[in-house]
């Protein structure tokens, strides 16, 4: 806007009008007011101040490029259009049917073979865990075999050890009727003592 | 009464392929000559419709109203878009089964009931049948009486004791008569 003003102002008679204005146009235009060259060293920094503006100025407004609205695509009114009420162009309007059989066929030999995939994991799954079950089990049986087996052991030893002690004589016996009677006798003991 | 769309036919499919091997003679031509006659799926109010062609077009002359079922009603479509398989569906099913059970005939009335199967009442299974899959239900005179879904897989089952079930009824003959009023017609 500035440079404007002062292409106005440097009219002559505009010079001559506005002489006592205390504008800084009008000063540049009381100055010389014949050649442009002249003019504008005289201008001093203020006057190169003002040519820098306009060239940067110029170069912007070249470079400014003005959009429409249309170009911007901003919406008409500013608010939020709902889904249904934009339309894709190009496309069928509703639903798309699916009534050929080639369509029909493709879509079903898809899910057939998913589902076939599906099932047969399933499967494959179901018989390894069935594996791992009887191995599981197989091995507890083992296990309780070999403790029962132990335990047989044991027994037998324990029955083998009366009997040597039979053939040997009857230490054993002995022993037995004489713990018994001393526990006997024991008991009786305690009893006298505890009411005595 | 329109055709399926492509997201309600391959949900339809996936239920049907549950309990069936093979579904494309379901939709092949009746015959090899190039404008034969096949089977459609239609869809009225929620409801699919299995449906020969020729008599679905014709049917595009009943006033909306006025047409209360067409074919063989396969199930409806739920509210969330899942496909629920009614009884009706059955013969179609058991055409071609994955997987069979047949019962012993103290087990068929508690099936037609609308009750569980049982370990007890099972007299034969498909062997290798994995757990969650679509059964069909048959007697020991191999009439298909229902359909289900199983609960254990064969395997696990043997172990089972007899009050287990084994599996869970989906549809059942009894509904032919408890269902009467919306079966094939909402």
């Amino acid at each position: 806007m500035a440079p404007q003003k002062t292409r106005t102002i440097k009219n002559k008679h505009a010079a001559n009008k506005s002489g006592t204005a205390s504008s800084k146009s009008s000063k540049s235009g009381s100055s010389d007011g014949v050649s442009k060259p002249k003019k504008k060293p005289t201008s001093g920094p203020l006057g190169k101040q003002v040519k820098g503006r306009t060239m940067t100025d110029l170069l912007k407004k070249k470079k400014k490029k003005i959009y429409t609205e249309k170009e911007l695509g901003i919406p008409q009114l500013n608010m939020i259009t709902p889904v249904g009420v934009t339309k894709p162009k190009g496309k069928k309007k509703g639903k798309v049917f699916v009534d050929d059989k080639e369509s029909m066929g493709t879509i079903l030999a898809m899910v057939q073979a998913e589902k076939e995939g599906q099932i047969e994991s399933k499967m494959i799954k179901a018989r390894q865990m069935e594996e791992i079950r009887e191995a599981r089990r197989v091995e507890a049986e083992k296990k309780e075999a070999d403790k029962k087996a132990k335990f047989d052991e044991t027994k037998e030893s324990l029955r083998r050890k009366r009997k040597r002690s039979k053939a040997s004589g009857d230490d054993d016996k002995g022993d037995i009727s004489e713990a018994v009677s001393a526990g006997t006798n024991a008991k009786a003991k305690k009893k006298r003592v505890a009411f005595a | 009464m329109r055709p399926l769309t492509e997201q309600e036919t391959k949900i339809l499919f996936e239920k049907l392929a549950n309990y069936t091997t093979d579904l494309k003679p379901l939709i092949a031509p009746l015959s090899d000559a190039a404008d034969a006659d096949r089977y459609v799926f239609r869809l009225i109010k929620d409801r699919v419709y299995y449906v020969l062609l020729s008599i679905a077009n014709l049917a595009t002359s009943v006033a909306r109203d006025n047409l209360a079922s067409v074919g063989v009603c396969l199930g409806k479509f739920t509210k969330t878009l899942k496909f629920r398989l009614h009884i009706t569906a059955l013969p179609i099913l058991a055409a071609h089964a994955r997987y069979k059970i047949w019962i012993k005939p103290n087990g068929v009335m508690p099936f037609l009931y609308g009750s569980h199967i049982s370990k007890a009442h099972v007299g034969r299974w498909t062997e290798d049948c994995p757990s969650n899959v679509g059964v069909i239900v048959y007697d020991m005179s191999d009439n298909p009486i229902g359909f289900g879904v199983s609960a254990r897989s064969t395997a696990e089952a043997r172990r089972l004791d007899p009050t287990g079930i084994v599996v869970f009824r989906q549809a059942d003959c009894g509904e032919y008569l408890r269902d009467e009023d919306t079966l094939f017609a909402g």
